[in-house]
Order: C-alpha cells, then structure tokens, then sequence
C-alpha cells in the first residue's frame, strides 16, 4: 500500500513536470518559429520583390521601343532563381507583353496592383505572387507579375519540427530529472508523514515521530503539527494512565480500609459479647448462690454478695456508656464552639478525687486558650485520659497528674502527663487499637476502648494523638486540635 | 504577337487615350513620333543644359503637329520640351534632336553637316540614313517599328547614348568608337 501511494504522488508529480514544461516548450517553439518563418517568408518575399525591380528595370526599353525578344532575354533570366515558377510583363494596359513559364492569365488578372500601389505580394502558404510597377520618368510603362514557390520556407518548417521534437525530447529527459529531485523534496515528507500517520492508526503507537524535511516549506510545518498532535495524544494518556492508576490506588486503599473496618468490627463483636458476658455470670452466680442460701446465709455475707452484685452491674454499665461513646465518637454530628478545656479538665479532676478520697494525687491543671472543637466529645477525650492516668498511677502511693498545653511549631499542643505506671514504648502501635490492653486487667481493669475512642473524637476534629512513655516511668499523652 | 497599336497603347496614359481616340490606330508617324519623344530620355547631352530640349522636325507638318501635341507639358529631366519645324540647315542651331522626314531626303548632307561635331541628336527614316553619318535610323520589320544605331557620329559630337537604347536596337554600328557595346 506504502508503495502505490509513493508512485502515484511520485508519478503525479513527474507527470505534472512533463505537462507543463512541454506545454510551455510547445507554445514557446510554435511562437518563435511562427515568428521566424514569417519573418523569413518576408525576406524570400523581398527578394523575389527584387527580382522584379531588377526585371522591371531592365525591360523599360525593351517595352518603349516595342522589342517582344529582349523583354523575353530580360525575363528568362529569372530561371536562374530556383524558385520562380512563373513570370509575366504586362504593358501598362494590362496586355501581356513577354512571359515566362507557367503563369497564365487568370494568376495576373487575380493579382492585381491599386492605382497608387508600386509593390505587392500575395502570400499563400509557401507560393507567393509578386507585383511589381515598373516606372520611368515618373509613368509607368508595365507591371511585372513573378509568381515564386518558396521552397525554403516548406524545409526551414521541416528543420524545425525536427529541432523541435529534439528539444522536446531532451526536455521531457529533464523534467524527469528534476522531478526525481521535486520527489525528494516533496513527495517523500509526504509519503514519509503517511506512513507514520498509518503506523500510528494501526498499532495505536503514539511515540513515532514523522521526519521533518529541512528546508522549512509548509510540509515541514506540516509535519511538525502532526508530531506536536502526536505529543499532546501521548501526554493526554499519560495523564489518564496516572489518573486511573490513582484511582485504582484509592480503591485498594478503600478496600484495605473497609477490610480492617470489617476485621475491627469483628472484634469488637466478639469482644463485646465476651466482655458482657463476665459480669453478667458473674450477675447470674452471684443471684444464684443468693437464692440458694437465702435462709442458711447470714446477713452480713448477703451483704457482701449484693455488693458484688452491683459492682458486676456497674461494670457492665460502664462498658456499655464506653461502647455508646466509642459509637457516638464516629457518628455525632460535630458542634464546633470554643471551648475552655481546662474547665472540663478541673471538673473531672474533683469528680475522680471525690470518687477515691483515700489517693494521694496531686493535679496541675494549667489555664489553656479556648479553642474551637465540640464540647460533649471533648469531655470524654479529657475524661479518658485523666481517668486513665487516675487509673494507671493507683498503684503509686504518690501521683502527680498534669493537664497542660504547649507552642510547637505555631501549634497548640495539649497534653496529659501522669507519673504512674506507663507503658512499654515497643507496643506503642498498639495504644490506639480497640481492645487492645497493655497491661493485665488483674492490673488495671478496663475495656481497651477508651484510647480508640479519643484517638477517633481527635482524629474527627482534624487533630492527631501520640504518645510518650516508658515502663513505670510515666506516660504522656499529647493531642492537637483542627 | 504584338501588333504595332499595342507598341503605341503602352507608351503612356496619354498617348494610349490619344490612340484610341485615333481610329483605327496610331499611324507610322504616331509610332516614330512617341519613339522620337522616348529616345530623348534615353540621350546624355553633354552640357548641363537647364533650357529647352528642342526636337527639330524636318519634314511634313503632321509630325511637328503630332510631336507637338505629344510633348505638352512633358519634361525630361526637368527639362521642357519644345518642338519646331526646320527647313534650312541654319535653323538648327538650338536643336538637340533633329529629324529628318523622308521627305526632306534632299537636305540630309546639308542638315547633317551643320551639325556634325555639334551635341544634336540626328534621326531619319531614309534608308541608308548612318552611311551618310546619322545616328538613328527606323526601320519597318514585320510591320513594326524598329531602329538601328550608329555610335560613331554620336561619340564624335559627345552624345550618350544609354545601354537601354542600344540593348533594343536592331543594330549598333562603331561601337569601337564607343569604346563599349555587348
């Protein structure tokens, strides 16, 4: 396909180069040698024009002193001229008075001079017929009528035919030549920006570049516009091969996401119902064994049994407002207002005071600036955190529980401090996971869902959460907001 | 063939009108009367005379009448034609061509003599006219008129006489003395 397409631009081209230079060449010649042959049926013309003044010149006398004999003698020598077929020497009158060889009356009567005419001639083609008024002493005594047959003119056309069909053939030997040279520098970016044109369509490769012909014609600029077309296709996918593998990206992530969503909400499942499941045996036994030794139990023991019984109830109620928190920390709608956290921060501090009068801790809760976060999460982030503190310091005799906020990096950032128990930095990973205690809960009892809830509320607001620590050495929990 | 009218016709315009108002045709003295008008144009004179070309006629009236009517308003070489009858040879003395009738055969030594060495044209019709020291004389051949030429007497006066003229004559005689001829 590639090949006929190149011969036919190529042949249509070189076919164009033969039309026009020979149609050119055609009118030239045809021009010129209409012009040359004219000019030279004149000079013939002229001659034969003055062979008839020389004729006419030599027969005055002959005609004014009536002698037939030397006007025939001045006449015959016209047969020297090849080409004189015929002449005549009419008196003035119009009454023949000497010719020679064929020129008979109706030539003369066709050809006849005006009243005032000295010389004419009638061309027709390659014969011509002569006249010529032979004067002397200012009147006419004849006219000499020399009909010529131009033969010159008939072998100087042959020789130009001939010299034109030469140079006709010599012409058409260099259109060839030049068009071979018109091919190169047209018809070969062209074909060039084809094939790469069909390349392109057929194996959809974009990367191909068509040759850009150097000498700066309207196919160079043609052929840079395709390659500039091509540039932008191949940027174009580019840029939808990047944005469908973002998006492919973001949907595995959605679906990692989902996936440990899915596997936590498993968890939580399966924890709840466990964990639920400890006070409530612990409800049922204790009901039980109430019941059975209802009559034989003394009161006291039944005393101490019912004291068993609500702490069961209100451990198990204490997991289920964990648990509403920990759902309503994902689900609440958020009611930004400012908040004075350090006023929350006090009040839990005296309500955990209250609730075990015996401890020994020391609270340092420093004035912060109110910031914009909503109120009702940020009292159970604050109330995590101080009671874990609360919690996790019980077993020193003295704890030190500390509620302030820094500068760092143009940020505010908040924390709780405790000196109490700590935790093993190596887990750190694990601090923020639901259900996930670091410490025994023979130790410390809990639910594991208090640092997941904080670290959703914190996470909601646009803040983040971490954390310090080491074992018995304390821990601190740092959070921003916004 | 061409008849002797036809000689006449071509002549001139004019002399063709009068021909043909002459019926039936131009007479022998028409014909000798246009050729004595034409030989002046074929004659040199040798001075540069801007006067009068006369033609002296010596003979019958009808040629000086004939000559007379041909040559008005005529020039030859800017020259003016005059025509004039001659009897005697003193009459000749301006004369550039004389003529001498046959009928003035008598007179022809005497007109001859006076103008031997003398530039004057001398032309006759009598027989044996150049063995008596003419220059031209006319003949009659086959009805037409014809002349013959002696260049001696022309030469020995200083007349030219032009190739044109002799190139028609019937015959030239002395053109040694010309120093010239075919």
């Amino acid at each position: 396909m590639n090949l006929r397409q190149n011969e036919s631009l190529a042949a249509r081209l070189t076919r164009m180069n033969l039309l026009v230079s020979g149609a050119v060449l055609l009118i030239a010649a045809l021009a010129f040698f209409s012009y040359d042959l004219l000019s030279f049926q004149q000079i013939l013309i002229r001659n034969i024009e003055a062979e008839a003044q020389i004729v006419g010149a030599n027969s005055i006398s002959a005609v004014m002193f009536n002698d037939q004999e030397s006007a025939t003698t001045t006449l015959r020598s016209l047969e020297q001229s090849p080409d004189v077929q015929g002449a005549v020497l009419t008196s003035s009158d119009g009454t023949v008075f000497a010719r020679l060889g064929t020129l008979d009356q109706g030539d003369i009567s066709a050809h006849v001079l005006g009243a005032h005419e000295n010389d004419r001639a009638w061309p027709s083609g390659t014969q011509v017929v002569v006249a010529h008024r032979v004067m002397f002493q200012g009147k006419t005594v004849g006219i000499v009528t020399i009909s010529a047959r131009l033969r010159e003119i008939g072998h100087r056309a042959r020789q130009y035919l001939l010299i034109a069909f030469l140079i006709l053939l010599f012409c058409m030997a260099a259109a060839l030549a030049i068009s071979s040279t018109s091919r190169r520098l047209i018809a070969e970016p062209i074909i060039g920006l084809a094939d790469t044109a069909l390349t392109v369509s057929r194996e959809k490769d974009y990367s191909v570049r068509a040759e850009i012909p150097a000498d700066g014609s309207e196919i160079g600029v043609l052929v840079d516009a395709f390659n500039t077309m091509l540039t932008q296709i191949q940027e174009r996918d580019a840029a939808l091969g990047e944005a469908r593998a973002e998006l492919e990206a973001r949907v595995e992530e959605r679906t990692a996401e989902l996936r440990t969503a899915n596997r936590e909400l498993e968890a939580f499942s399966y924890t709840v119902a466990h964990d639920l499941r400890g006070p409530l045996d612990a409800i049922t036994g204790i009901a039980f064994l109430l019941a059975q030794s209802w009559d034989s139990t003394d009161e006291l023991k039944a005393h101490v049994m019912l004291n068993q019984l609500t702490t069961s109830t209100g451990n198990m109620s204490s997991l289920i407002d964990n648990l509403l928190n920990f759902a309503r920390a994902s689900t609440t709608p958020l009611k930004l207002a400012p908040v004075n956290l350090s006023s929350i921060a006090r009040q839990i501090a005296a309500e955990l005071a209250a609730s075990d009068p015996t401890r020994k801790v020391e609270f340092m809760i420093k004035d912060t600036p109110e910031t914009p976060a909503d109120e009702g999460l940020m009292r159970i982030v604050l109330d995590n955190l101080l009671r874990n503190s609360w919690k996790y310091s019980s077993h020193h005799e003295h704890a030190c529980i500390e509620f302030s906020a820094k500068r760092d990096a143009n940020k505010l950032v908040y924390f709780v401090r405790d000196d109490g128990a700590g935790f093993d930095p190596g887990r750190m990973g694990q601090l923020f996971e639901p259900f996930h205690r670091l410490h025994g809960k023979s130790d410390f009892p809990g639910t594991g869902i208090g640092l997941a809830t904080v670290q959703r509320i914190i996470a909601r607001q646009g803040g983040a959460i971490w954390a310090e620590g080491a074992v018995e050495k304390g821990a601190t929990f740092y959070f921003t907001l916004g | 063939m061409l008849a002797i009218p036809a000689v006449v016709l071509m002549m001139t315009a004019q002399v063709a009108r009068e021909a043909h108002a002459q019926a039936p045709g131009p007479s022998l003295v028409d014909v000798q009367a246009v050729y004595l008008f034409d030989f002046a144009k074929f004659v040199r004179w040798p001075e540069a005379d801007h006067g009068a070309l006369t033609i002296c006629v010596a003979g019958p009236k009808v040629y000086t009448d004939t000559l007379t009517r041909l040559v008005k308003g005529e020039q030859i070489n800017s020259r003016p034609l005059a025509v004039r009858a001659v009897q005697t040879p003193e009459d000749e003395a301006d004369c550039a061509i004389v003529f001498i009738e046959n009928a003035a055969k008598d007179h022809t030594d005497g007109l001859l003599a006076a103008t031997a060495g003398k530039p004057v044209l001398t032309v006759s019709d009598i027989p044996g006219f150049l063995d008596h020291g003419g220059m031209i004389q006319f003949l009659v051949i086959d009805k037409r008129v014809r002349f013959s030429v002696d260049l001696r007497p022309a030469v020995h006066s200083g007349i030219g006489l032009s190739s044109e003229l002799l190139k028609v004559a019937v015959n030239v005689s002395g053109k040694d003395a010309s120093g010239g001829g075919r």
